[in-house]
């Protein structure tokens, strides 16, 4: 009873008029950046950081989560139509979800991601409601050995992300873990794979990698082929979910809801692994495996649902310790900082109205999501309609501002430039880029928590199997490389690679 | 990889007065005559940034014309001010926040750096530093400083800390003390504050070295502080001893201050040193700081280079006990 008259508090503050507006904003500019390509949340939340600072706390912090989980919501929109993901966390919506718009299915496709984002939006504010004093505490069991280990078991998801040959898959993975490679070593300080430029001393972004292996080489693809591509576009067919559609989605979505969430409460975890974990949980459980990659809808349900809220877990971390678990997520403690507000174990009793206020403009927004992107899913559809010679050159306009704004840096739209050509001679010879995405996230966070593992433990390997978290982690990792060589799954996994060429 | 941030808008609307200006007999104004750039090489909304927009807002009122904040972070912070120096004009409308990497990277081992720290800036004014605690946890056996101490000299290499990565002050810092203690700690160093609390809160390492975020966890008693890097005590700890209170003989705050190219005119540099400093007694920048546990450390361009010179000094030493110097 004391959370609901807390709950209700906090919806005295968020339905205020200027905090309703400020949350409206927030969405409407997530949505918005979470459409256009490269355009992420950070470029936008940074940019509007310094507006922040005239109003009240509650509305300048309402609308900056708003403009987050917002942006998880129109991520999908753009993988779905184009084949070009408006998010990093979007990347893999681009496998089944442009197939399905391929096959004429954009609408159910696109309800599909905004069902899913709305349910697993909900599901995560609850959650932060209800356990996130005690979910802070599942986030800080993990120490580098079971991060170790967890990123193990999230390289093991590559088996079910390739569609074609596995050899290429792992050689693909290994360019991901070398290029994860470049920068300063965390650990010595001493600089790799740098060449002596100071760009690169950070490392390579994820964002000019992902937009230009995605966006730049899809133009350059359908640059030679946009012919055929028009008469397939111009089908666009029912605008929403069937009921064979939901039989398929809904377990999907409860999976990646969960799935998603816990990802999202780790430090470093977040939307990025846990749509890939998701779409090959997914991919693994299905009774159809050899649907992936031609147009699943479970394919985009359950990932788009984890994305979502992985969102919402990560603002568990941040309210609760004080720990920000992702670059978003440390934005935000700067827009709390600036208006004097240290979130943390402190947060809930010495600023309530602020910690409930959030939480009930989250209720509030994901209902204005919803209500903003299903009119606007037909309206979406018809950019199917636009001529490819008007859409590429503004989607790549896009891509290159959206790229340049993510770190106001000339050397981050040459790397977007090298990898849409790289990407688009990956897509000429067969190579996928989804398990370089992966190996580039994951492969950092594996090396990086195995020295530091075994610096605590003074080089002691059994610190793995000790930690009962890490070791189960381990199992299931183990578990998922096995299983494929068992005759009754083999089965199974062969008839997904053929069916896939 | 992370902190990279826009300012594209900010810079919209610092086009706004530029425009207006350009109708004004513009030979007849006095520098500053348009917005000056202030290149901030951290993300926006972290500590720097928040307290260098605070120190601008303060210098805008002396300077009577904006100064635009610009995050362009990259490379432990030097990416900004070394592509200042390389780029721009020497006019005195872009300068930069220069953090102490600018003086650190140069002396590392494998590090090959674009600019030359003695003759690439224009220095401006010295303007503050951060504030460095170590803490543990609440339940930790660690009570005061000496407890850590007396362990380790019994157990080389059994009490860990972290850092928010290698080669930073904290680190820097953590091993000149145990060098001058005569112990040995094993350094565990993560990404970010962020990172390393969670670690400590977990248990996973003994102490965090870490900025202001430990102060709610502290207040709350989550964490207690065992010693703070800065000339004086911080207000809200009093308990809480100095480096100095402890028998070291320093203050360990990265210091930093603001320079622009090198060849600026000493007049301009003056106006801006004037306003800068004007800004240092300014009670709304001042109450920004606080928030940070930060105080104003003022020196002019004289005072600033011999602040240079003895951390440089310090940090050489620190490099090469931990392997990392040239």
């Amino acid at each position: 009873m004391e959370i609901l008259s807390a709950l209700g508090h906090g919806f005295a503050v968020a339905l205020q008029p200027i905090n309703l507006m400020a949350c409206f904003f927030g969405v409407f500019i997530g949505t918005l950046v979470g459409v256009l390509p490269g355009i992420g949340p950070v470029s936008a939340m940074a940019l509007l950081l310094p507006v922040t600072l005239s109003g009240s706390p509650e509305a300048g912090i309402i609308m900056m989560a708003g403009i987050y989980y917002g942006s998880m919501y129109g991520g999908s929109t753009t993988s779905i139509l184009v084949n070009i993901p408006g998010e990093a966390a979007s990347v893999i919506t681009c496998l089944d979800g442009h197939q399905m718009a391929k096959n004429g299915r954009a609408g159910p496709a696109l309800g599909i991601a905004a069902i899913g984002s709305f349910v697993a939006g909900t599901f995560a504010i609850v959650a932060l409601m209800l356990v996130a004093p005690w979910l802070a505490k599942f986030a800080i069991a993990f120490g580098p050995p079971e991060y170790f280990s967890l990123m193990v078991l999230g390289l093991t998801v590559l088996a079910f992300l390739t569609q074609g040959s596995m050899a290429k898959s792992l050689l693909m993975a290994c360019v991901g873990v070398t290029l994860g490679l470049v920068g300063i070593d965390q650990i010595t300080a001493a600089p790799r794979l740098t060449f002596d430029r100071l760009e690169l001393l950070d490392g390579v972004g994820l964002i000019p990698v992902v937009m230009g292996l995605f966006g730049v080489a899809e133009i350059l693809a359908n640059i030679e082929r946009s012919v055929q591509r028009e008469v397939v576009s111009a089908r666009i067919g029912s605008l929403w979910p069937t009921l064979q559609d939901w039989a398929y989605s809904k377990w999907a979505i409860a999976r990646g809801t969960i799935l998603g969430f816990f990802l999202g409460i780790l430090p470093g975890g977040g939307a990025v692994i846990s749509s890939f974990a998701s779409y090959a949980l997914e991919r693994r459980l299905s009774k159809r495996p050899e649907m992936f990659g031609k147009g699943a809808i479970e394919g985009v349900a359950g990932p788009e649902a984890a994305n979502n809220s992985a969102a919402g877990g990560a603002f568990i971390p941040l309210l609760t310790l004080g720990i920000p678990p992702n670059v978003v997520m440390a934005l935000l403690l700067g827009a709390f900082i600036i208006h004097g507000i240290q979130p943390g174990p402190l947060l809930i009793t010495q600023n309530p109205g602020i910690f409930w206020g959030i939480v009930a403009s989250m209720y509030i927004g994901n209902i204005m999501l919803l209500i903003l992107n299903f009119p606007l899913i037909g309206m979406w559809v018809q950019v199917l309609k636009v001529p490819y010679k008007l859409l590429f050159p503004l989607i790549l306009m896009f891509c290159i501002v959206g790229v340049f704004s993510s770190g106001s840096a000339v050397f981050d739209v040459f790397v977007m430039t090298v990898f849409g050509l790289i990407g688009y001679l990956m897509r000429k010879f067969g190579y996928e880029p989804a398990p370089l995405v992966l190996a580039f996230v994951l492969g950092p966070m594996v090396e990086n928590n195995l020295r530091k593992s075994l610096i605590l433990s003074q080089g002691d390997f059994s610190v793995f199997i000790e930690r009962p978290i890490s070791l189960a982690c381990l199992i299931v990792a183990a578990a998922m490389i096995l299983a494929p060589l068992l005759p009754v799954l083999r089965a199974k996994r062969e008839a997904v690679a053929l069916d896939q060429e | 990889m992370t902190r990279r941030r826009v300012v594209a808008a900010i810079a919209a609307f610092g086009l706004l007065p530029a425009v207006f200006s350009f109708h004004a007999p513009a030979y007849a104004q006095a520098y500053p005559a348009k917005p000056i750039t202030l290149i901030v090489p951290w993300p926006a909304g972290g500590s720097t940034d928040i307290s260098m927009r605070a120190i601008a807002k303060g210098a805008e009122k002396h300077l009577g014309q904006p100064v635009i904040v610009d995050n362009k972070g990259g490379a432990s912070g030097t990416l900004g001010p070394a592509t200042m120096a390389a780029t721009a004009k020497p006019d005195g409308y872009t300068i930069s926040q220069i953090p102490i990497t600018i003086f650190r990277l140069p002396l590392m081992k494998n590090q090959k750096v674009s600019w030359n720290p003695d003759t690439d800036f224009t220095y401006i004014v010295h303007l503050t530093g951060y504030a460095f605690a170590v803490g543990v946890r609440g339940e930790s056996p660690f009570k005061k400083w000496q407890d850590v101490v007396d362990f380790a000299k019994a157990n080389p290499g059994k009490v860990s800390y972290g850092t928010p990565g290698a080669g930073t002050s904290l680190h820097i810092g953590m091993e000149l003390i145990a060098g001058q203690s005569g112990i040995q700690l094993t350094h565990v160093p993560f990404k970010g504050d962020g990172e390393q609390r969670a670690a400590v809160l977990g248990g996973h390492i003994d102490m965090a070295v870490g900025g202001s975020g430990l102060v709610p966890f502290v207040a709350d008693g989550t964490m207690r502080a065992l010693m703070i890097w800065t000339k004086e005590r911080a207000k809200a700890w009093p308990d809480v001893p100095t480096l100095k209170d402890l028998g070291y003989p320093w203050v360990f705050d990265s210091p930093f201050g603001i320079a622009g190219p090198k060849g600026m005119d000493p007049k301009h540099v003056q106006i801006l040193h004037d306003a800068f400093k004007k800004s240092l007694d300014d009670p709304e920048t001042l109450a920004v700081l606080d928030k940070f546990f930060m105080v104003p450390n003022y020196a002019d361009q004289k005072g600033y280079l011999e602040i240079i010179k003895q951390t440089t000094a310090y940090e050489k030493q620190a490099l090469e006990r931990i392997g990392l110097a040239k």
